[in-house]
């Protein structure tokens, strides 16, 4: 027998979409070259973990807000290739355009249902400018919104935790709190690397059990020295 | 289906790919009925355990799953002779089937809990990996390190009918190499998440199918755990599968497909999902040797095909009148010596003929849940 039955095996899609703020507050304090360099240093991790899991297909991309929203790397790019453009910062925070057009992206199709859950990183360091309910009502309409792993990070003390924990949408799971680059670093690197492992497994549950998560999310690291949200304000607290 | 028609069944399950990496067991379970994979009557049944963190004893609930249903549907078969109602077979499919699978798995997996409480060691991989939460909400529902999905067909003499609570599929292939699924795509089974017998509310999300053939019904029938769709790129490669065993049948022989199915699975688990897969083919024998009953297996027009697809026809309706495929003593006994073959070691426990009581003369079933909602 030379062949077998069926068409094109694939692995399964996993869907990694940075949803960056870039409103004009993110220049100062040089919050927005950190959050670029972040990102840039998380990805040979990325990969690494991507590389551990080959029955997933991990596919980036990143969308910006400011004064609206446009994505910055359009097309799901596979991990192995994916090379992090460095964003800037000008404008307001209309950071429910943004989720707007997450959840476009997130309709089956272009999505397939065979997918596994994709997961969103918001990353934010101030107050909506537009509509954010709006956008987390059409994004939470779709399946693959509701089912996507939803983290959120906050950069500095400005950051509206209540517009971040209602995106994240489980009591369990709260807003990342990044008082400085190097805790920034440290998240975005939790993200990209546990969150991304723990999602790429391909473990079925019973729907409708308690309401947690569908993908486990692992422990959140501990930032030293500047903690978790609610923690102390230490000297290397920059934000 | 004519009488002189026979079906075989084959099937395999693999440990899938990410589960060899990460040393998990095989958390699929596939049985069918008769040990000599021969009928009418045939039963098939497929079960995908969930294998997430707080269904750490999925191996065992995907056993108990396929093990409980089958010995059911066997149950469903000693309607058919005494009534030859196809009606009464119906009513029973759809109303009795889906609590007494529940309740039944429920039963046994309480039965393996009190012989092996969960362990410390369990537990703390539980909390390790989904919090204190994640402890509790398993020992406030422990069937839930058992959740397991079911998916079933049973091929009788004149009529076949279909069962199936959670993810995993169902291909129907007709004469003409044709596929359909005869249940609808169920929308709200993405990301990993699936209805499962560990639910609260399990019986009303078991769906079924009732299809009385009148003539040639299908030809073959692919049961598969999920794994198995979610490793082909999309729908229509994976449906390709329906039609391509097919023709491998008709021109290479069921051999072939027994011997490949392994393989073709592991393949599929290394360059897919990485999931387990389990998949159970049921066809009729004719396609894989025509020389033997002359029918010239694919010779038939597809107009001759005629199937009552009952699914949504009232209880007790006026169903066309099968064709008694064969003399209702005769199928009694045939079904009564198979029963009396099977050793003390195979799944079910109602081993004896003596110790099968029809559906239709039992006590009304304590449903553990609402009734199933058919609407």
């Amino acid at each position: 027998m030379n062949r077998r039955p069926g068409g094109e095996l694939a692995t399964r899609p996993l869907h990694f979409i940075w949803i960056a703020d870039c409103s004009g507050s993110m220049k100062t304090d040089g919050k927005i070259q950190s959050l670029n360099v972040a990102i840039r240093e998380a990805i040979p991790h990325m990969q690494k973990v991507a590389a551990e899991n080959p029955n997933a297909q991990v596919l980036v991309r990143a969308i910006r807000f400011s004064s609206g929203a446009q994505w910055h790397i359009s097309q799901p790019t596979p991990v192995e290739d994916f090379k992090w453009v460095d964003l800037q910062a000008d404008g307001v925070t209309d950071m429910g355009k943004a989720l707007s057009m997450v959840a476009e992206q997130l309709k089956i199709p272009p999505m397939t249902d065979r997918a596994l859950p994709p997961v969103l990183v918001l990353i934010s360091d101030g107050q909506p400018t537009d509509s954010f309910e709006k956008g987390l009502a059409e994004l939470m309409d779709q399946p693959w919104g509701k089912k996507a792993v939803r983290i959120a990070i906050a950069i500095g003390s400005d950051a509206d935790h209540d517009v971040l924990q209602k995106f994240i949408g489980h009591v369990e799971i709260k807003p990342l709190q990044a008082n400085n680059p190097e805790s920034l670093v440290n998240y975005i690197k939790w993200v990209s690397t546990a969150v991304l492992k723990s999602a790429s497994s391909p473990a079925s549950q019973s729907a409708g059990a308690a309401p947690t998560t569908n993908v486990p999310v692992p422990a959140v690291p501990t930032v030293a020295p500047a903690g978790g949200s609610g923690g102390p304000v230490t000297a290397d607290d920059v934000w | 289906m004519s009488q002189a028609s026979e079906w075989r069944v084959i099937g395999a399950t693999v440990r899938g790919a990410s589960h060899e990496r990460a040393n998990l067991p095989n958390q699929d379970a596939i049985l069918w009925w008769p040990d000599d994979q021969h009928g009418p009557p045939l039963i098939l049944v497929v079960s995908d355990g969930h294998g997430s963190d707080k269904s750490f004893r999925s191996d065992i609930g995907s056993r108990i799953a396929v093990e409980r249903t089958l010995s059911l549907l066997q149950e469903l078969l000693l309607i058919q002779p005494a009534a030859r109602h196809l009606s009464a077979v119906k009513r029973a499919l759809e109303e009795r089937l889906p609590p007494q699978i529940v309740k039944e798995w429920r039963a046994a997996v309480d039965r393996h809990l009190a012989e092996a409480p969960f362990t410390e060691a369990e537990l703390a991989r539980v909390e390790a990996k989904r919090g204190p939460s994640g402890r509790q909400e398993v020992l406030d529902s422990p069937r839930l390190a058992y959740g397991a999905t079911v998916v079933a067909a049973l091929v009788a003499a004149d009529y076949i009918a279909y069962l199936q609570l959670g993810d995993g599929d169902i291909l129907s292939v007709s004469e003409d190499g044709a596929v359909v699924r005869p249940f609808a795509h169920d929308p709200r089974l993405i990301a990993n998440e699936t209805t499962s017998l560990c639910m609260e509310h399990a019986a009303r999300e078991v769906r079924v199918r009732f299809e009385a053939v009148v003539d040639q019904g299908p030809s073959l029938i692919l049961l598969s755990t999920d794994g198995y769709a979610n490793s082909f790129i999309n729908e229509e490669a994976f449906l390709k599968v329906g039609s391509d065993v097919f023709e491998m049948l008709c021109h290479e022989g069921a051999e072939v497909i027994a011997e490949g199915l392994p393989g073709w699975l592991a393949q599929a688990s290394v360059a897919g999902s990485g999931d387990d897969i389990s998949v159970g083919i049921l066809f009729q024998s004719h396609l894989a040797n025509p020389a033997r009953d002359g029918s010239g297996s694919r010779e038939y027009a597809a107009d001759d095909a005629e199937i009552l697809a009952l699914e949504s026809a009232p209880t007790g309706s006026d169903l066309a009148p099968a064709r008694a495929a064969q003399d209702d003593a005769e199928m009694r006994s045939r079904f009564v010596a198979r029963i009396k073959q099977r050793g003390p070691s195979e799944p079910s426990k109602r081993g004896s003929p003596d110790d099968l009581v029809p559906l239709d003369h039992e006590e009304p079933v304590d449903a553990p849940d609402d009734p199933p909602d058919r609407a």
